[in-house]
């Protein structure tokens, strides 16, 4: 963690590599379940499909306080599901980077469901029935037709959710607090700058470099998009 | 024990009901019957992917579904192979590995054929490395029939696989499934709502209208029912004639159909088999006695076997050693008196005859 950046302090950089680990984790630990909803979400025909439908999108319509607060009561050490998680896995959820983590996976769920789905959706569900036909079984047809012909989908939906996860505020500064060095990412860190009387000034420098980082996760999955379509074409 | 053994009942959300009983024996069968008749949900229940309500399916003697015993195989533990109207190969896989897909998760006790074998009689050894996306229709189908034959199945079943495709594009795919036919022997169920499909290349076919069975035999005389002439899409009956034999003489090409000679129009003469003298009903003309003196070159002298009358045309069917189909004006037909059992002379001319292959 050396600042070899002239232009970034070191807890400028501290705050920026925080902020990738934090989103690099919740993006590809919210892959897998998202990936099965998703399709669970594209293919089922059950009748309570439209609430787990809006279960995974509470969070996109929710304020991120008050899905920080639900965590946070949750997974706090008193709470049963975080007191198991201390006591059997040592795992520390409440104040810790792992915090921040959760909240961001929370909050950017529903971004890489619905991209993903999208790309399910857009597949015939009967090449997975060819394949059926052919010998393969359901998990083979998954994993040989469905998850290759939504490959794009899934590179979309985990930009997605890395670039949200960025940026994530609200439930984070709930779960994981905003401690210098160990829960401040990059907008926690321009939340504080600019709390400080001469930090407005500062804060610019992180607010340029998260524009800078929006605009690109936005560039790349714009660019995969359209190779996309070409490639549908 | 019979190839097929089909007893199904099911109810659709939509209020469509199905309820059939089949007994197949035959090598190269159709289920004809018009759009929405439920040919494709017997294909898809037989294939496994659907389930009816109640019902029995057995092929080559092993059980798929047994609704009362609760046993359901599910499609990948059926040995059947199934071509889609549209192929559906798989976009991300090159034609080699669309059709090694079977092949991969192929259970040992499936047939197995020659990669080689089946590449060269489908003539796609040059696709190979190709992506699905580049092929034209037909490629696309022998493609999906080559995939379907590699997957080793006791049971061929080919869904409308020919509907996509243009009227010459048909009949060369055709040939393909007759190649296909004879070189394996792989019983084959091929749903179709089109007549000249089945009177050319099935050897049984099966009349199903409103997801019951009307009728089933062999070609020549289940199509003689008046059912399918009402069928609106399936274009009304069509001529073909199974040539037999075909020669050159004096510069004229004639073909022996069922001891008739037909002189067809000139051009450059095809010694392909199985070849067909193709026509429509309305260029056939009838006539009580054979007339003289007359342009038309073919005559055919044969029995009435069916007279059906449909919104103000009356169809004839005559048999001439096989069967031909003519249409008339009731008051043409009440003029000749037409009746089952009277013999009558079919007059062809030589250019509303074509020669397909």
């Amino acid at each position: 963690m050396t600042p070899n950046i002239p232009l970034l302090s070191a807890e400028e950089w501290a705050a920026l590599s925080l902020s990738f680990q934090v989103a690099l984790c919740a993006a590809s630990a919210g892959l897998p379940i998202a990936v099965l909803t998703a399709y669970w979400l594209a293919r089922s025909r059950s009748p309570i499909k439209w609430m787990v439908d809006a279960l995974v999108n509470l969070p996109l319509v929710m304020p991120p306080v008050v899905t920080g607060y639900l965590l946070l009561i949750c997974f706090s050490p008193r709470s049963p599901v975080g007191g198991l998680l201390a006591s059997w896995f040592g795992v520390k959820i409440v104040f810790a980077w792992t915090g921040a983590v959760l909240a961001a996976a929370v909050v950017s769920f529903p971004l890489m469901v619905r991209a993903i789905r999208l790309a399910f959706q857009q597949t015939d569900p009967r090449l997975e029935s060819a394949a059926r036909s052919l010998g393969a079984g359901p998990l083979t047809a998954f994993l040989t037709i469905a998850l290759p012909l939504a490959k794009r989908g899934l590179i979309a939906g985990w930009l997605l959710a890395f670039a949200r996860s960025l940026g994530e505020f609200g439930a984070t500064i709930m779960v994981a607090g905003n401690i210098s060095g160990q829960t401040r990412t990059m907008p926690l860190a321009v939340f504080s700058l600019a709390n400080r009387a001469e930090g407005m000034d500062q804060a610019w420098r992180l607010v340029l470099l998260s524009i800078l980082l929006a605009c690109l996760a936005l560039g790349v999955s714009e660019l995969l998009e359209r190779r996309h379509a070409v490639h549908q074409r | 024990m019979s190839l097929l053994e089909f007893e199904c009942q099911h109810l659709y959300p939509d209020g469509f009901s199905l309820d059939l009983r089949l007994n197949l024996e035959a090598h190269f069968a159709a289920l004809f019957g018009p759009s929405g008749s439920g040919k494709s949900s017997i294909l898809s229940m037989i294939a496994g992917l659907t389930s009816p309500k109640e019902g029995r399916i057995c092929v080559a003697g092993q059980t798929l579904l047994d609704t009362a015993a609760g046993r359901c195989l599910p499609p990948e533990a059926r040995n059947v192979g199934v071509v889609f109207q549209d192929s559906l190969l798989f976009p991300h896989l090159t034609v080699e590995s669309n059709l090694r897909y079977g092949e991969r998760w192929r259970k040992h006790k499936r047939r197995a054929l020659d990669f080689a074998r089946v590449i060269d009689v489908l003539e796609i050894a040059a696709l190979l490395d190709r992506y699905p996306e580049g092929l034209s229709g037909g490629e696309q189908q022998r493609v999906g029939l080559g995939r379907a034959l590699l997957s080793g199945p006791e049971l061929l079943l080919m869904d409308e696989p020919l509907a996509s495709l243009d009227a010459p594009l048909k009949a060369r795919v055709l040939a393909y499934l007759e190649r296909v036919v004879s070189e394996w022997g792989i019983p084959t169920l091929f749903v179709t709502h089109a007549q000249a499909e089945v009177r050319r290349a099935a050897d049984w076919v099966v009349l199903i209208e409103n997801g019951r069975l009307l009728a089933d035999g062999i070609p020549e005389e289940v199509l003689t029912r008046p059912e399918p002439l009402g069928w609106t899409d399936s274009a009304g009956p069509v001529n073909l004639l199974r040539v037999e034999e075909i020669e050159e003489q004096a510069g004229l090409a004639i073909a022996r159909v069922g001891g008739h000679r037909i002189q067809l129009p000139a051009g450059p003469l095809s010694h392909r088999s199985p070849l067909f003298i193709q026509f429509s009903p309305a260029a056939v003309v009838l006539s009580r006695n054979d007339v003289k003196d007359l342009s038309s070159r073919n005559h055919l002298t044969g029995q009435v076997r069916q007279l059906i009358q449909i919104s103000g045309d009356v169809f004839v069917a005559v048999d001439v050693g096989q069967i031909l189909w003519a249409v008339v004006t009731p008051e043409a037909a009440s003029d000749l008196e037409l009746a089952i059992g009277l013999e009558v002379t079919c007059l062809l001319k030589v250019h509303s005859l074509s020669l397909i292959d």
